[in-house]
C-alpha cells in the first residue's frame, strides 16, 4: 500500500500544487484538501500518513505570518491533529507552513507538550522580503532528513527569523531539534551574515523539528529545489554536463525530503520515464 | 464601547531596525518600537482567541504599558480605504465567536526615542504615510501619558445619501453647459459636481439625441453608464477612430491586421487561439494547454497612491487572466516601471497655492515596487520578468505596466477552454469582494490628464487574499465543474462594464442593483453600478446551478450573490428596489459612440550629432552606473520568482547575478516546454522619431526572447502604447508612425500581436515652485512584450559565460547609431542618428539563431541593448565573473561609437570550442558574424587598445546605484 499525503490549501496558502507534485514524484499518493473541507471531515486525518502545510501567504501575513491560520486550525482541528501526530505519521510545514506550525506550537513540542508556544518566526532583520538561494547544513535524526548533510535550496519569505528564549534554545539544541542551519558555500556557519543567513535567524536556524523528529518546520522550500532545472545554477550545471557529454540527473537536493518520506513508509521509489 | 488592542513587538524587530537605519541616514540617532493596533466596538476583540491570533507571546506583548519614548506616531486608514489587516482581523473576530458584525480597523503605532523635533517626526510620517488614504497622529510622550494613550479612532464610513434614488439629468442644455457636464460631472442638488464624466461635447450631443428620440430625460445612472462604456479607457476611441485617410483606425488597420495576415501566412502553423476578443490573448503552449497573456497599465492611480495604484494594477491584471475563456490560472506576473530618478528633488505641486506637493520620485518608486511585491507575492504568482526605466519626464506621472500569464486546458468538459457565452436566462452572479465607493470614476479618470481636480476616490487598494480565495475556488475548482457559461472580471467601470460586455453575447440584461452586497450602507445606485471595488468576477450561471455555486463558494470563504438575469431583449435594464432606473438600447450603449475623425502632423526631432570625448575606462564605468543600465536586483529579490516551482531562468543570472531582460518558466512541471518572456522599450528615441522608438522596442522584445532560446517560430507580442497629449495632431502623427512600423515589423517577423492596451494621456499638469502652471508630458512610449515557447528548457541560454576558452562572437551589424541613446544622454546630448531596425537582416539572424539554440551551440547570449556593445561585454563579464579578451580592431568605427552605439538586431554570444565548427557552419549564410575574442583567465575585461577594467570595478559600478533601495 502506498502512503498518503494530505496537503492543505486555502486562505492564501499557495504552494499546494508543486508540493503535491513532489510527493507524487517520490512515489506517494497525495490529495490537496481545503482547510474548510478538512474541518468538516477531520476524520480524513485518520486515513493519511503525511500532513503537509505548504508555503503561501495565509491571511496575507496580516497579524503575523501564519498566526491567523494557526488559530483557525487550533480552534477547529486541534484534537484530530494531536491524534494524528500521536500516530506514526509525518508532518511537514514549509515556509508559511513552518510559521503556522510554530504558532500552532507543533514545534517544539517538548515532552509532547504540543500547543505550548515557545518559538516565533518573525520579520527578517532586513525588514525586506527575500527570494534567493541559500545553503543549509543539516544535523537531525528526523526521518524527513535521513542521510542529508547539506542542501542548496531557495528561500522566499519576509518573516523567517526564528526567535525564542535562551532556555528554549538550549533545550532545542540538547534535544537535537535544530534541524537546519544556514551556512556559507564552503560549509562554514553563516554566522548571521546576510545574505547567507537571509533573515537574521537566531544561530542561523532554518528549520526545527518536534522532539521526536516526525514534525518538521522549515523555512526553505524543498519543492522549489527538487529538480535541477529549478536551481539558480542550472545553466552552469547543464553546460558542464553538455561539455562532459553526460546528462544531468533530473532531481536535486529538495527531492530527498519527499523520497525520505516515501522510504519511511516503505514505498518503493517510483521511477519516472 | 470601543476596544483597542495594542501588540508591542520585541525591541529587535526588523521593521523597527530598518526605520532606525533610515532615521540614522537623516542624521538622527533614535530607537523605535513598533506597535500593531486593532480597534473595534466588538467585545470579542479582547477575547483570548483573538489576542492569540494577533500576537505571539514569545516576541510580542499585548496591551503592555507603553513608556520610554519621546514621540508616538500613529498611522491608520481614512474611512472607506481598504484595510487588509483589519479584514483579516474581522475574520478572526468571527473565529473568536463574534455575534455581531461590528467592524474592525487596524493602525500602526511607532514609539520613537531620541532627540527629535516634532518636524522630524512629521517628516518621518510623510515618508511612511500617504495623506490621501491615511491619517497621521503625533503625540509627545507627556501628552500621550496624560491622555492615557493615543485614543481610539474608528474610521467608519458615514454617507449622507442614505436611500438615495436615481436622479433625472437635464440634458436640455446649451453647448457650454453640456461641455461643463462632461468635464465636471452631474450637478447635485447643492450645486456641487460628482466628478468628471470624460464625455466630449460630440458624445453628449449623441446622448442628447438618443434621449430626445426616447422622449424622456436620462437618469444619472444612464449617463454614468454611457460615460464608462464610451470612455477612452474602455472603448479605445483614439485607436478606433478614423485617422487621416485610414477609415478603420489605427487598431484595425495596423495592429489587428498584422495579426490577421500573420495567421493567414502561417496556415497550419498558426498558434493563435483567442486574440483581441477576450480579457487576454491566448496562444498554444502544447497539445494540452494554452497560455494567455495580458499587460495592463495603471499610471494615474500610481501617481496619487503608488502602493495602492500598483497593487490594484497587478491583482487587476490577474483577474484579466482569470477572465480569459472559462478562466485561466495565473502562472506568471511581469512588470515594467518608468520612473524619474529617485534621487531627484520633487519641486512640483498639484495646486496653484502649492499646498499639495507631488509625491517625490523616491516615494513613487518605492511605493510602486512594493505594491507589485505585495500583490504578486501574496497571490502566489511568480514575478520573474520586468524592468525599470528612468527619465526625468516621469516625475509627475510614472508608467506602471503589469502583466499576467495564464494557463488553461485547451479542452474543458469537452468544449474549448477559451470559449464562453452568456445565454439569455443565465443568472448574473457577482463573486468576491463587496462594493464600496472605491475607484468611482476610475475609467473616466484615466482618460483625462492628471490635474488639480483629480479625484481621491479614484484611489483604491487591492486585497490579494480576498482575490486569492476567489481565484483558487473559481479557477482550480468551480471551472471544471462546468457550472457557469461565462466569466469576466470587474475592472474599470465595475459592473457597468462587466455585465454590459457579457450581455453583448446574450443580447441584454436586467440587473437588480439593490441585491449587490455593499461594504457600507448609503451608496447611491449609480455609485454601486460603476464602483471599481476590486476582487470581483461576474459570472453567467444557468439557473439550476446558482444555488450550488453560491453554496460551494461560501465553503471557500468567498461571497457570491445573484444580482440579475441575462436576457435577449436587446435592452440594458437596471432596477433599484423594484423600480426601473435604467433602460437603454444595447446597440446604442455599445455602438452608439460617434466617430471622431482624427488628423495628424509629424515633424522628426533630433539635434546635431555631437563630437565625442576620448574613450576611457571611466566612461564605461559611468555608463554601467546609469539608472537604465545598472542592476535592479533590489526589485528582483523582493519579488518571489520561484513560487509554483516553475522558475527555470530567473531574473538574476550567473554567479555575478546580472539583472536579465528575458526569463524562462515551466508552468507545467512535467512538460519539458517553457514560457519565455521579455520586453522592449526605448522612450527617449521618440525625441528623434517615434518610428524608431517603436521598431527598436519590438525588435528588442523579440531578440532577447530568441537569444534566451525561445523558438522564433512560436513567439507572440503584446503592445502597450503610453502616449501623451493625444488630442494634439503632432502626437497623433507620432502615434501613427509608431503603429505603421510595428505592423511592418511584426508581419516580417511573423510574430502576431495577441493583446494590447493603451493609455493616451500621460501628462502631468501642475505648478512649479513659483506657482506657474507646468505641463510635463511623458515621452511617447510603446512597450512591446514578448511571450514565446521554448520546446525544451534544456535549450535555454543565460547571459553568463560558462567556461574559460570559449569564443566570443558578435552577431549583427554595429552602425553609427547613438542618437537618443544612453551614451549621448550621459554627455547631455540627443543627437540625430537613432538606431534603425533592418527587419529583413534580423529575420534571417533570428531564424538561424533559433536553429542553433535547438542544437545548444551557444553557451551564453545577451541581446545588445541600452549602452550598446560595451555594456553588453561588461554585463557578460560580471555575470560569469570571468575575464574577457576582446579585439575590436577589425571594425571601422570610432571606438566610443563602436562601444556605445545602440544598433538593433545584435546578440553577443559565447561558444564552447567543441561547438565552434557547428556554430560557424550554422551561421555561414549570415553576413554579420564577428569573432571578437574569448573568455579569458584573469579578472578583467580587456578590449585591445581601448580599455581595461577589473570585473570587481565593473560590478561595483553596475550594482551600487540602486543597491540601497
Amino acid at each position: 500500500m502506498t502512503a498518503k499525503a494530505l496537503i492543505l490549501a486555502g486562505y492564501g496558502l499557495n504552494c499546494e500544487e508543486e508540493t503535491l507534485h513532489a510527493f507524487e514524484y517520490a512515489g506517494l499518493q497525495g490529495t490537496i484538501r481545503h482547510i474548510n473541507d478538512l474541518i468538516e471531515n477531520p476524520q480524513e486525518l485518520e486515513k493519511v500518513e503525511i500532513l503537509a502545510v505548504p508555503g503561501g501567504f495565509s491571511y496575507g501575513d496580516d497579524t503575523g505570518s501564519g498566526n491567523a491560520f494557526a488559530q483557525k486550525m487550533k480552534l477547529s482541528l486541534w484534537e484530530p491533529l494531536l491524534r494524528f501526530i500521536a500516530r506514526d505519521t509525518l508532518t511537514i510545514g514549509i515556509c508559511n507552513g513552518c510559521q503556522i506550525l510554530a504558532n500552532l506550537a507543533l514545534i517544539p513540542g517538548f515532552d509532547s507538550r504540543y500547543g505550548e508556544r515557545l518559538v516565533a518566526v518573525t520579520h527578517n532583520l532586513t525588514a525586506r522580503y527575500q527570494c534567493r538561494w541559500v545553503d543549509v547544513g543539516v544535523t537531525s535524526n528526523s526521518p524527513w532528513l535521513a542521510g542529508i548533510e547539506r542542501m542548496h535550496i531557495p528561500v522566499a519569505h519576509g518573516e523567517g527569523r526564528f526567535m525564542m528564549a535562551e532556555e528554549t534554545l538550549k533545550s532545542l539544541k540538547e534535544n537535537g531539534q535544530v534541524a537546519m542551519r544556514y551556512i556559507k558555500a564552503d560549509g562554514r556557519p553563516a554566522n548571521g551574515e546576510f545574505p547567507f543567513n537571509p533573515n537574521g535567524s537566531t544561530q542561523d536556524i532554518a528549520a526545527l523539528t518536534d522532539q521526536g523528529g516526525r514534525v518538521l518546520a522549515l523555512m526553505p522550500h524543498p519543492e522549489r529545489g527538487m529538480f535541477n532545472w529549478q536551481r539558480d545554477d542550472y545553466q552552469e550545471l547543464k553546460d558542464k554536463a553538455q561539455r562532459a557529454r553526460t546528462s544531468l540527473p533530473e532531481t536535486a537536493d529538495g527531492m530527498a525530503l519527499f523520497q525520505n518520506a516515501a522510504r519511511y513508509f516503505g514505498t518503493a521509489l517510483k521511477k519516472r520515464a | 464601547m470601543p476596544y483597542r488592542i495594542e501588540v508591542l513587538a520585541h525591541s529587535d524587530d526588523g521593521r523597527a531596525k530598518t526605520l532606525e537605519q533610515s532615521l540614522k541616514a537623516k542624521g538622527h540617532d533614535a530607537r523605535v518600537r513598533v506597535v500593531d493596533v486593532y480597534v473595534s466596538e466588538n467585545e470579542r476583540i479582547s477575547s483570548e482567541t483573538f489576542i492569540g491570533a494577533v500576537a505571539n507571546p514569545v516576541t510580542q506583548q499585548v496591551n503592555a504599558p507603553l513608556k520610554d519614548f519621546n514621540w508616538a506616531l500613529e498611522i491608520g486608514f481614512l474611512p472607506g480605504v481598504t484595510d487588509n489587516i483589519a479584514h483579516t482581523a474581522q475574520e478572526l473576530l468571527d473565529l473568536a465567536g463574534a455575534t455581531n458584525d461590528n467592524e474592525c480597523f487596524s493602525a500602526r503605532l511607532y514609539l520613537i526615542k531620541g532627540d527629535l523635533k516634532k518636524s522630524d517626526i512629521e517628516d518621518l510620517a510623510a515618508s511612511l504615510a500617504n495623506p490621501l488614504i491615511q491619517r497621521i497622529q503625533i503625540k509627545d510622550e507627556e501628552t500621550f501619558q496624560k491622555d492615557g494613550g493615543m485614543g481610539i479612532v474608528l474610521p467608519k464610513v458615514a454617507l449622507s445619501n442614505h436611500g438615495a434614488v436615481a436622479d433625472p439629468v437635464d440634458l436640455n442644455l446649451d453647448d457650454a453647459a453640456l461641455a461643463q457636464l462632461g468635464k465636471e460631472g452631474i450637478p447635485d442638488s447643492d450645486g456641487t459636481r460628482r466628478g468628471p464624466l470624460g464625455l466630449s461635447l460630440l458624445y453628449l450631443k449623441a446622448i442628447q439625441d438618443y434621449f430626445r428620440s426616447e422622449g424622456r430625460a436620462p437618469t444619472d445612472i444612464e449617463i454614468e453608464t454611457l460615460a464608462q462604456t464610451w470612455s477612452e479607457h474602455c472603448k479605445h476611441t483614439i485607436f478606433a477612430s478614423p485617422i487621416d485617410d485610414i477609415q478603420e483606425g489605427i487598431y484595425r488597420h495596423y495592429i489587428k491586421r498584422a495579426t490577421q495576415e500573420i495567421r493567414k501566412n502561417r496556415k497550419e502553423s498558426d498558434f493563435c487561439v483567442s486574440v483581441f476578443s477576450d480579457n487576454a490573448g491566448g496562444i498554444v503552449f502544447d497539445e494540452n494547454w494554452l497560455i494567455t497573456d495580458k499587460v495592463e497599465t495603471h499610471n494615474s492611480p500610481s501617481a496619487l497612491d503608488p502602493f495602492g495604484g500598483a497593487i490594484t494594477g497587478i491583482v487587476g491584471v490577474n483577474r484579466d487572466c482569470m477572465g480569459f475563456g472559462k478562466g485561466a490560472k495565473p502562472v506568471i506576473n511581469r512588470y515594467g516601471f518608468c520612473f524619474a530618478d529617485p534621487r531627484t528633488e520633487q519641486t512640483y505641486f498639484r495646486d496653484k497655492d502649492r499646498k499639495i506637493p507631488v509625491l517625490s520620485a523616491e516615494t513613487i518608486m518605492n511605493g510602486v515596487v512594493h505594491g507589485v511585491h505585495v500583490g504578486g507575492n501574496c497571490s502566489g504568482i511568480p514575478t520573474p520578468q520586468g524592468f525599470a526605466y528612468f527619465d526625468p519626464r516621469f516625475i509627475g506621472k510614472p508608467l506602471v505596466f503589469v502583466g499576467t500569464i495564464g494557463l488553461i486546458p485547451r479542452t474543458i468538459n469537452g468544449t474549448p477552454g477559451h470559449e464562453k457565452r452568456a445565454l439569455p436566462g443565465d443568472i448574473i452572479v457577482m463573486a468576491g469582494g463587496r462594493v464600496g465607493r472605491d475607484g468611482i470614476h476610475g475609467a473616466t479618470f484615466s482618460s483625462v490628464a492628471l490635474d488639480e481636480g483629480s479625484p481621491a476616490t479614484a484611489v483604491q487598494i487591492g486585497d490579494p487574499i480576498t482575490q486569492k480565495k476567489m481565484s483558487d475556488a473559481l479557477v482550480k475548482e468551480v471551472r471544471d465543474f462546468g457550472w457557469y457559461n461565462a466569466i469576466t472580471d470587474n475592472g474599470a467601470g465595475g459592473l457597468s462594464s462587466s455585465v454590459g460586455e457579457m450581455a453583448g453575447q446574450s443580447g441584454g440584461f436586467h440587473l437588480e442593483l439593490d441585491k449587490v452586497p455593499l461594504k457600507y450602507p448609503g451608496m447611491a445606485p449609480w455609485e454601486i453600478w460603476i464602483s471599481e471595488s476590486q476582487e470581483r468576477m461576474t459570472l453567467a450561471v444557468p439557473p439550476e446551478n446558482v444555488e450550488k455555486l453560491i453554496e460551494f463558494l461560501a465553503r471557500r470563504g468567498v461571497e457570491a450573490t445573484a444580482i440579475g438575469t441575462y436576457t435577449g431583449t436587446g435592452r440594458a435594464v437596471v432596477s433599484w428596489r423594484g423600480e426601473t432606473i435604467m433602460d437603454l438600447d444595447m446597440e446604442f450603449l455599445h455602438d452608439g459612440v460617434p466617430e471622431t475623425p482624427l488628423k495628424t502632423t509629424f515633424t522628426a526631432g533630433g539635434e546635431a550629432e555631437p563630437s565625442l570625448p576620448a574613450l576611457s575606462t571611466d566612461a564605461l564605468l559611468s555608463m554601467l552606473s546609469r539608472l537604465n543600465i545598472c542592476s535592479k536586483e533590489f526589485i528582483a529579490t523582493q519579488y518571489d520568482h520561484n513560487v509554483q516551482g516553475s522558475a527555470v531562468l530567473g531574473p538574476l543570472q550567473g554567479p555575478g547575478r546580472v539583472y536579465a531582460d528575458a526569463t524562462i518558466t515551466k508552468p507545467v512541471l512535467n512538460s519539458p516546454k517553457g514560457v519565455v518572456l521579455s520586453q522592449g522599450l526605448f522612450p527617449r528615441y521618440s525625441d528623434i522619431d517615434t518610428k524608431h522608438m517603436a521598431a527598436c522596442g519590438l525588435d528588442m522584445a523579440v531578440r532577447s526572447a530568441v537569444a534566451a532560446g525561445a523558438d522564433f517560430n512560436h513567439l507572440a507580442l503584446l503592445d502597450n502604447f503610453c502616449w501623451c497629449s493625444s488630442d494634439e495632431p503632432e502626437r497623433l502623427g507620432q502615434l501613427k508612425r509608431a503603429a505603421e512600423v510595428i505592423y511592418d515589423l511584426a508581419v516580417l517577423y511573423g510574430t502576431p500581436f495577441i493583446s494590447g492596451k493603451d493609455s493616451m494621456f500621460n501628462d502631468f499638469k501642475g505648478f512649479d515652485a513659483g506657482g506657474q502652471p507646468v505641463k510635463i508630458s511623458a515621452p511617447p512610449t510603446l512597450l512591446v512584450s514578448s511571450i514565446g515557447v521554448i520546446p525544451d528548457v534544456e535549450q535555454s541560454i543565460s547571459l553568463a559565460p560558462k567556461a574559460v576558452g570559449d569564443l566570443v562572437y558578435l552577431l549583427g551589424e554595429t552602425k553609427d547609431e547613438l542618437g537618443g541613446g544612453e551614451y549621448y544622454d550621459e554627455l547631455g546630448h540627443l543627437g540625430r542618428n537613432v538606431p534603425q531596425v533592418d527587419g529583413a537582416v534580423n529575420y534571417q539572424l533570428y531564424k538561424i539563431y533559433s536553429r542553433a539554440a535547438r542544437e545548444r551551440l551557444m553557451a551564453s547570449a545577451i541581446a545588445v541593448g541600452y549602452g550598446g556593445l560595451g555594456v553588453a561585454l561588461a554585463k557578460t563579464a560580471i555575470a560569469g565573473r570571468m575575464g574577457l579578451d576582446i579585439d575590436l580592431s577589425a571594425f571601422d568605427l570610432e571606438a566610443q561609437r563602436l562601444l556605445f552605439s545602440e544598433s538593433a538586431g545584435r546578440i553577443l554570444v559565447t561558444v564552447a570550442p567543441q561547438n565552434v565548427k557547428d556554430f560557424e557552419k550554422t551561421f555561414k549564410k549570415f553576413a554579420h558574424v564577428y569573432k571578437i575574442g574569448h573568455v579569458a583567465y584573469g579578472n578583467g575585461l580587456n578590449i585591445k587598445d581601448l580599455l581595461t577594467a577589473e570585473i570587481s570595478m565593473l560590478e561595483k559600478a553596475y550594482k551600487a546605484p540602486l543597491r540601497d533601495y
